[in-house]
């Protein structure tokens, strides 16, 4: 593909601006058009962007008018599955990327696979952590072996999201909760560096929200023997920025990684070469053509256009979004069970 | 503030409360300081106020607010979605503000002026901070946030970065002023459109490490080093808490055409190690840092 890639964005919530503002930059791409379908939204669309981007409210008539090589699905986790599926009718040729998570359940998810099945484009879920510097030394640490065989790991996701209930679709049953908000990327970030577990123990707990759970604990154990734990909260008080941790315990040492670093510390009597290491994301050489909150966001978006210019399959595809999705919806049931 | 990890940044905010921040800042200004910049956070309200009434502000000292508290918003859009963020917004306006931006109240009725917006809502956003500035406070520079000055940038938006540089320009008495991630194409994106920076102040990262530099190190430098207007105020000189001052202080002495730096501290000691000694060199050598200006909050 030599010509600009055009692309529409569905849902002018602050991550439809996000990869707006950051797809915008990147040369060789024009984000051609967006679709809102709430008024106030679209009238403060067309006022505040660039003319050339043409705005909708229906994005079947966006399909229609505009001659899209790709689309980001930045709306309500809850609509994700239903455009996919709408959109790859109009157009098989379509690459799509779906922010995090790619459904609300593994059902609307397998509905999305399905219809990916049948296009030709590229498709791809919004779990930038897979492209941070950080969590990609991480990846290639724990392939090494680094802390040799691993016995447990504990995980965490905590922010100061939900500190009182509040009334967007993130606190309604079925689309809302911490397990679907933050949780899946750290349950995506286990899958990529263990693969799918066999089974979970969970709890949850609700703390102000009426509908969703703000508070998850879950027990993840792995066919290999691997067992862990992950809490996910967003109401803890005093997190200024979400914050990440996986902790994995070896023979050999810990293996700690977070969004600002990642540290071994090899046990006592340990054979293995190196020592301690410690990777702050400062050291690590980057060249992100433009930035608009943190990098990772740049790398993937800049990772999904090459795939669509390119016409090649990438990571994170939507088979890996439904496996999250299928995890969280086993963590739930597991939470019922109680 | 120290960044390195969020783990550390927590505890440190932690030990930190009003009075504590009100020592560390007139330590740095006693140290070399001759600036404070913050962003619209409501404590910041707080702390300009008791600044005033401390009594222990050693000499006049400029301010440079970033505008808006970007974190805030973003919660709140998470919390309302993006039409509650703006009721939000509204039902924070005072009702002359109010009846600048209604026919009849309510969102749907909002007169969708791009430019009469962000006026008001800049009006607003400052009002606070502007009345409870303390008496030897001089409102230097109004900046914008590096979220809203690089999203208009990604999307080719300059009419709104240039109603914003007037606004301040002709409203307040300051220089207007950008915080971006991306110089260089804010630089060629300004000079491309036509427009002048002349008084600008741009407020972006310098480091060895080329860290939040894009699109690189060496690409900022050499923007720096042609620039013909516009007055640069280097951030993130320790990338984030990694450096070490004296290699950060290194590099940023050998690059042309800085004003000035911004450097976070989050104790009465730090303030006073980091301040004496980047008054020390920057006194020993030219003036390519003339104005050690600044407190991260």
């Amino acid at each position: 593909m030599n010509n600009p890639i055009k692309l529409g964005i569905v849902g002018l919530g602050k991550m439809g601006i996000l990869h707006a503002g950051i797809t915008n930059s990147i040369s060789g791409t024009n984000v051609t058009a967006i679709c809102e379908k709430e008024s106030f939204l679209t009238t403060a669309a067309k006022a505040f962007l660039p003319k050339r981007i043409a705005v909708y409210k229906d994005y079947q008539k966006m399909m229609t008018e505009e001659q899209l090589d790709a689309v980001f699905i930045t709306t309500p986790i809850g609509t994700h599955a239903s455009i996919v599926n709408d959109l790859l009718k109009s157009n098989t040729a379509l690459s799509i990327f779906v922010e995090k998570p790619l459904a609300s359940s593994y059902e609307e998810a397998k509905v999305a696979c399905e219809a990916a099945t049948r296009s030709r484009g590229v498709h791809m879920v919004g779990f930038q952590k897979r492209f941070s510097p950080v969590f990609q030394k991480a990846k290639q640490l724990i392939e090494q072996g680094i802390m040799g065989d691993p016995m447990f790991f504990r995980g965490y996701c905590f922010s100061s999201d939900v500190l009182r209930e509040g009334s967007a679709w993130r606190f309604r049953k079925n689309t809302g909760g911490v397990l679907l908000d933050s949780a899946p990327h750290l349950l995506d970030l286990l899958i990529w560096f263990f693969g799918e577990p066999t089974s979970t123990m969970a709890i949850k707990k609700q703390v102000y929200s009426s509908e969703v759970e703000d508070y998850v604990h879950a027990v993840i154990s792995y066919e290999s023997g691997l067992q862990g734990h992950v809490d996910a909260c967003w109401s803890v008080s005093n997190f200024r920025l979400p914050e990440f941790l996986i902790e994995i315990y070896g023979r050999d040492g810990i293996l700690t990684a977070t969004d600002d670093y990642v540290k071994f510390a090899p046990g006592r009597g340990s054979t293995k070469m190196g020592g301690a290491q410690t990777y702050h994301r400062q050291s690590f050489e980057t060249s992100p053509p433009f930035l608009l909150a943190d990098i990772d966001y740049t790398m993937e978006d800049v990772a999904f256009l090459n795939a669509v210019r390119t016409r090649t399959k990438l990571e994170p595809s939507f088979l890996q979004g439904a496996k999250v999705n299928a995890l969280i919806d086993r963590i739930l049931e597991s939470t019922q069970k109680g | 503030m120290s960044h390195l990890s969020q783990e550390r940044a927590r505890d440190r905010t932690d030990r930190l409360n009003i009075e504590s921040i009100v020592e560390v800042i007139c330590s740095a200004l006693s140290c070399g300081a001759t600036g404070y910049t913050f962003s619209t956070h409501p404590t910041n309200s707080q702390i300009l106020s008791a600044l005033g009434t401390s009594g222990k502000v050693p000499h006049q000292f400029d301010l440079y607010p970033v505008v808006p508290y970007a974190e805030g918003y973003v919660r709140l859009a998470n919390e309302k979605g993006m039409t509650g963020l703006v009721n939000e917004i509204l039902s924070r306006l005072s009702l002359p503000d109010k009846a600048k931006l209604l026919v009849e109240g309510g969102v749907s009725a909002l007169r969708l002026d791009p430019a009469g917006m962000l006026k008001t809502y800049l009006d607003a956003e400052l009002k606070g901070y502007l009345s409870t500035k303390p008496k030897n406070a001089n409102l230097q520079s109004v900046l914008l946030h590096e979220v809203l000055t690089d999203l208009c940038l990604g999307l080719g938006e300059i009419d709104l970065l240039n109603v914003f540089a007037q606004h301040v320009h002709d409203n307040y008495n300051a220089k207007p002023g950008f915080v971006t991630y991306n110089f260089p194409r804010f630089i060629e994106f300004f000079e491309g459109k036509g427009f002048s920076l002349n008084g600008a102040v741009i407020m972006t990262p310098f480091n060895s490490l080329g860290y939040q530099m894009s699109p690189s190190r060496d690409a900022c430098k050499a923007t720096l080093s042609n620039l013909g207007e516009g007055h640069v105020i280097a951030m993130s000189i320790m990338a984030g808490g990694y450096l070490k001052l004296d290699e950060a202080i290194e590099y940023v002495l050998n690059l042309p055409n800085l004003t000035g730096v911004a450097v976070g501290v989050s104790s009465k000691e730090h303030a006073q190690t980091t301040f004496t000694r980047l008054s020390s060199r920057t006194s020993q050598t030219s003036e390519l840092v003339r104005r050690p200006n600044g407190l991260g909050q």
